[in-house]
């Protein structure tokens, strides 16, 4: 059984989690080297290609990408909810004890109650055919053995600590009654029900209006504060980390190609990817220029070109890029690493986004 | 505009054909030419809609060659129509039994089918059999389809108060048991093949109507409707080249699966007496004539219904390899 | 809801008119009633032309006919007057006819209908959570073969080769070496796909469960069981108290542990009870319908009093699990006299158990057990042959719509909250498939009905599909049209039934 089996020197783990709480030191959440595969008829697609991260108490971690980076799957594969043809590797330490070894039950004791998932569309997110209420009560009850009614209390509070009026009634709400700011709402009051160490919110607000956007996110940090949970936000939206992130990582093609504070990655990014999508953002400094964008679009996952798979498309490239994948290089600045061979050059530029010159006009 | 994909739908196809986004005629002409090619891949590549292909050729050939079609003579040395004397009690002469077990080897012998009551090649009134009724499960397929995307495209292009009369009209149709309606209209009908198949025709739309005009509905709000609309061009425009080739993948499927339907329910009908009559025969009208017989001579009920089951069978597996190959969200894991 | 019903009755009423009209309309073009009597060679040759004329308002045209017809059928549902729902060619009554004919083909549709729905949907799911295991790709297949197969070639099958072989075993009931094999190993794997697990666990259970079916099957050879069949109070308890574990397994998981005492108490109380309900029930003033149904209330109000008492925390779902097993268990005490009626009703059919032509046994004095039997013994074939197609359609369907819905988000936030499976499956993902089969339900009865006519013409049942087969050759319009009116108005309110639960399941449908 795989309980039995020692293989990442942690302390078994067939002992309560509890007993293994640190106190402040250590990372809450680690994750070391996975490695997500898929089978499909087409071939062996490469989701994840060796994710190495660590998350503090209370930290806010942004990992920022395109469609097809990994940084969903690696959500899922932390949550246990990847299908069981996905081949998994490597290890996820919660509170030292990896998850990856544990049992389905103890993994689903998790699910839930240590670890919280917000996930992108809260209108399919949520079952339609049952209350709000209920759903939430099937949250509590499902960890723990009390009765409908104090549920549904304990629901109650929750929908108010996410600021949704008149919390009694909505209880008997369904979801197609609510609106989109509101159901997702309902969907943090959920993932936050049980009072979690860790909230993953997968793109929460993607699917919102602009305007409600800004205050799902206030929320959801002061939720945070409530309850005194790490967060993982997962985006592709760079002005939703800048306000909310402590740490930055950016992946490309299933891999971490840059990962440092928020501060150190906006402002000197030292990736020419991560340094193309700062570019590629509209901001008054830049108005009245033309948008860079980054040309090209993202490699197959299936067939991975040799060397870095963000070459083809990187203005810095030669032929060293072509053969050789980069490291996570450490760089200047401390705990700021990036995954490129000329990342010095980038450090050079007073503003790194220029590499992508529109066309025809010099670069500085 | 495409929606916003998330991992899951990344996994499951190459990612280098997610583009940039040009414009809007550009974008769903490319589409077409390289989704066709994908379905075409992904049909051959389902095995049991091959299978299905292969047998259904094998009887079609089987049946149109061997007695012959239209005066064109066959390869099959007798004929449906010629009676003489029963042999061995109209037993069959085909062998497939080695000589270590029991048999003669392999030998087709003069009735491999054996005979009917008046001596009656039984082999080639099945084949007789089987070309009325897969002309028949054909033609009706054709004739339904065209009335069902017709219905369905006006009536859910224009709405208003041509939907109302028109979904009226198929809801009516619905109502009536599909073998009731089928039965009276045969029996008015007569019996000749062609002619029950165009009765017949005009009972199955119906269903597909329904699908077509679901389809319509959506896709007209579409914002690729819209543009085409800002562009000039006319209705008919935007019925044939921007909508209904999306709705290709609903109507093939649907074809296919009416032709098998069809070819049940004239089966049945002939069965019954409500279908083909005399002087022609069907799969369903030979089982019907030789029911007494069927505890003495048990090969009388069994080829007819064989060729029936194989052939829906068959239809039924093309279809469902079409339909799989039209609707990319089933790809496969292997596990 | 009120709204919703008046204003579907309206509609249904305006579609009842124009499709009856158009049926009508149809039969007459359909062919000529007095046919027979212009080849008619007799001296009254006139007269009878005549009288036939006038009892079929023949002289009028199509549409006045067809209002008079109409006024027969609103005489129906007008207190105090009869139905006059015209006469055949031969002068009899349609009405009397009907009457006695839907009694006969309700039996067989409903039959049909239930189990189609039971197997088909329980087989679609088992197999949906087993996609792409041999067990799955069987079942799929096999299905799509029963989907191909005619309705009349299957009838013919069975009753040509089925009842005649199996009637022919009966006479010596010796299970061959061949049979009992392929059995035991047929239910082996049926029962390692139903449990599932791992590799070793499902051979395990393979290999367990094919042995035991072969020592049973032998076993009851040896005891003469298939001639002397019978339950036993024994096996009815057993079967009661598994049919507890079952229930709770479905119904709350078996992690509820009040859930499963109230439900093994309930099997508890129903075993003892059959003692007290047997002699009842095998005495011949007392056992009928009613009485059988009045006990099921009992069983019913007790089983929700036990729920009620043990359940706990989860008393609503403790009082559904018990009122279900307590059912199951009142299931096994009747289909054990029904067993215990079989040699004395072999006795009296001559040992032919499987019957081929009719709904019954002409001028059968039995007791009530005995016609219990003789009914179900003529209604398995021909539900038989409709029920493999039915079952095809509903185990696709719901199989498709499992995969779906598994697929959905809402099933991926259930896991995420940390639900077992078994609360993910059949809490999330079975009630949102449930949605669509109520629209398939509507759809599958019109080919319910179409395979009712089919059987009813093969197996020699008076039914009305026979009615109208014989009516339309005949060119006999009356017995078509009433044989049209019943079929037309139970498809109506089978539909709004279906509608009705549609708008149940699913809260985002409110009728308007």
């Amino acid at each position: 059984m795989a309980d039995a089996m020692n293989l990442t020197g942690t302390i078994s783990a067939d002992e309560p989690i509890e007993s293994r709480r640190e106190r402040g030191e250590g990372p809450l959440l680690e994750v070391r080297d996975l490695t997500v595969k898929f089978p499909t008829e087409d071939g062996i697609v490469n989701a994840v290609r060796g994710v190495s991260y660590s998350l503090a108490e209370r930290e806010v971690l942004g990992i920022v990408g395109e469609s097809g980076s990994g940084k969903s799957v690696s959500s899922l594969a932390v949550m246990g909810l990847l299908p069981k043809s996905a081949q998994i590797a490597g290890q996820i330490l919660l509170e030292g004890r990896d998850v990856l070894r544990m049992s389905q039950k103890q993994q689903r004791s998790l699910r839930g109650r240590k670890i919280g998932m917000i996930f992108q569309d809260p209108m399919t997110a949520l079952n339609p055919v049952y209350t709000v209420g209920d759903q939430l009560a099937e949250a509590v009850r499902s960890h723990e053995a009390i009765s409908r009614r104090s549920a549904l209390a304990r629901a109650t509070e929750m929908l108010e600590l996410v600021g949704i009026p008149r919390p009694k009634e909505r209880l008997r709400a369904y979801p197609h009654e609510f609106s989109g700011g509101m159901r997702q709402r309902a969907m943090i009051a959920m993932a936050v029900i049980n009072n979690p160490d860790v909230i993953i919110a997968d793109e929460p607000t993607t699917a919102l209006d602009v305007t409600v956007q800004a205050q799902i996110l206030e929320k959801l940090m002061e939720v945070k504060d409530a309850v005194n949970a790490a967060i993982v936000l997962i985006t592709h939206d760079l002005g939703v980390v800048a306000g909310m992130a402590n740490r930055v990582l950016v992946m490309y093609a299933g891999r971490p190609v840059e990962s440092g504070t928020t501060a150190q990655v906006f402002a000197s990014p030292r990736m020419p990817y991560a340094a193309g999508l700062l570019g590629s953002i509209p901001s008054l400094e830049t108005a009245g220029a033309r948008l860079r964008p980054i040309p090209g679009a993202p490699p197959s996952l299936i067939n991975l070109p040799s060397g870095c798979p963000f070459s083809p498309r990187c203005p810095l490239a030669r032929a060293k890029c072509q053969e050789i994948e980069p490291a996570l290089y450490s760089t200047d600045q401390l705990e700021h690493v990036a995954a490129c061979h000329y990342w010095e050059e980038l450090a050079d530029l007073d503003d790194p986004t220029s590499i992508f010159r529109a066309q025809g006009v010099p670069a500085q | 505009m495409p929606d916003i994909q998330s991992e899951d739908v990344a996994v499951t196809g190459p990612i280098a054909e997610a583009g940039p986004l040009t414009s809007i005629e550009r974008e769903f002409t490319i589409q077409a030419r390289t989704q066709r090619e994908m379905v075409i891949r992904r049909f051959f590549r389902h095995r049991g809609a091959m299978g299905g292909l292969i047998v259904f050729a094998f009887v079609l050939v089987l049946a149109y060659s061997s007695i012959g079609i239209l005066g064109l003579p066959g390869w099959w040395h007798q004929s449906y129509e010629t009676t003489g004397t029963v042999q061995n009690g109209g037993a069959m002469s085909l062998d497939l039994l080695p000589p270590f077990v029991d048999g003669d080897g392999l030998a087709i012998g003069n009735h491999p089918f054996g005979q009917d009551d008046v001596g009656r090649d039984y082999f080639a009134l099945t084949m007789r059999g089987t070309q009325i009724s897969v002309l028949i499960a054909v033609s009706v397929g054709i004739i339904s389809t065209v009335l069902g995307v017709v219905v369905g495209a006006f009536s859910g292009f224009y709405r208003g108060a041509t939907e109302s009369t028109l979904m009226r009209l198929t809801d009516l149709m619905l109502t009536i048991p599909l073998l009731v309606l089928a039965a009276v209209i045969g029996q008015i009908s007569g019996g000749t093949p062609l002619l029950l198949a165009l009765v017949l025709g005009l009972v199955l739309w119906p269903n597909l109507a329904r699908l077509v005009r679901g389809e319509f509905l959506s896709l007209r709000e579409k914002e690729f409707v819209e543009a085409a609309r800002a562009m000039g061009a006319p209705d008919s425009r935007i019925i044939f080249r921007h909508i209904l080739p999306n709705t290709l993948g609903t109507i093939i499927v649907n074809a296919t699966l009416t032709i098998s339907a069809a070819i049940i329910l004239e089966t049945a009908l002939s069965f019954l007496g409500f279908g083909v009559q005399a002087p022609d025969t069907s799969l369903g009208k030979l089982i019907s004539d030789y029911q007494t017989a069927f505890q003495t001579r048990p090969w009388l009920f069994w080829w007819p219904g064989l060729f029936i089951v194989a052939i829906a069978l068959s239809v039924n597996f093309i279809g469902d390899g079409l339909r799989d190959a039209f609707d990319p969200k089933q790809t496969r894991v292997r596990a | 809801m009120g709204v919703f019903v008046v204003r579907r009755l309206t509609v249904s009423f305006l579609i009842l008119i124009a499709s009856t009209f158009l049926m009508f309309a149809l039969v007459s073009a359909s062919g000529d009633p007095l046919g027979d009597l212009r080849l008619d060679t007799s001296p009254n040759r006139q007269q009878k032309i005549e009288q036939r004329t006038e009892q079929l308002h023949l002289d009028k045209s199509v549409p006045q006919r067809y209002l008079i017809w109409a006024g027969g059928v609103v005489k129906c549902v007008v207190p105090g007057q009869d139905c006059d729902l015209g006469t055949t060619i031969r002068g009899q009554d349609v009405t009397s006819l009907l009457k006695q004919a839907m009694g006969v083909t309700f039996r067989l549709v409903t039959a049909a209908l239930v189990l189609a729905i039971l197997l088909g949907v329980t087989v679609g799911i088992v197999s949906s959570l087993r996609q792409y295991s041999g067990f799955d790709y069987t079942i799929t297949f096999s299905a799509f073969l029963f989907f191909s197969l005619p309705v009349f070639w299957v009838a013919v099958l069975l009753k040509q080769y089925l009842a005649i072989g199996v009637n022919n075993w009966y006479a010596d009931p010796v299970i061959s070496l061949g049979f009992g094999v392929v059995f035991a190993l047929l239910s082996g794997f049926t029962w390692g796909a139903v449990i599932g697990g791992d590799r070793r666990r499902k051979w395990i259970i393979r290999g367990v469960a094919a042995v035991l079916t072969f020592a049973l099957l032998y076993y009851l050879q040896a005891v003469d069981w298939f001639t002397h069949p019978a339950l036993g109070p024994g096996l009815i308890i057993v079967l009661a108290l598994g049919s507890a574990v079952v229930v709770t397994a479905l119904v709350a998981g078996l992690t509820h542990r009040s859930v499963l005492n109230a439900c093994l108490v309930t099997a508890g109380v129903g075993g003892l009870a059959q003692f007290f309900v047997t002699p009842w029930l095998q005495d011949p003033k007392w056992a009928s319908w009613t009485n059988i149904l009045l006990l099921a209330v009992i069983a019913v109000i007790v089983a929700a009093v036990i729920g009620y008492l043990m359940g706990g925390l989860d008393r609503p779902q403790a009082i559904r699990a018990t009122i279900l097993t307590a059912l199951a268990t009142g299931f096994f005490i009747v289909v054990d006299q029904l067993l215990r009626a079989v040699p004395s009703y072999s006795d009296i059919v001559g040992g032919r158990i499987l019957a081929t032509i009719g709904s019954s046994t002409p001028n059968f004095d039995g007791t009530f057990w005995e016609s219990q039997l003789d009914t179900f013994t003529h209604l398995l074939l021909p539900t038989l042959s409709i029920l493999l197609i039915s079952y095809a359609t509903y185990s696709r369907y719901s199989r498709a719509t499992m995969l779906d819905t598994m697929h959905q988000d809402y099933v991926r936030t259930a896991r995420a909250k940390g639900l077992t499976e078994r609360t993910v499956v059949m809490r999330h993902a079975f009630r949102n498939a449930l949605i669509p089969l109520t629209t398939l339900a509507a759809f599958d009865f019109g080919a319910l009905i179409s395979g009712a006519i089919i059987t009813e013409t093969i197996f020699g049942w008076r039914g009305m599909g026979v009615l109208f087969v014989n009516g339309l050759a005949q060119s006999d319009p009356y017995p078509v049209m009433g044989f049209y009116i019943v079929t037309a108005i139970s498809v109506v309110v089978f539909n709004m039934l279906a509608d009705m639960s549609y708008a149940y399941l699913d809260p985002r449908i409110r009728l308007t």
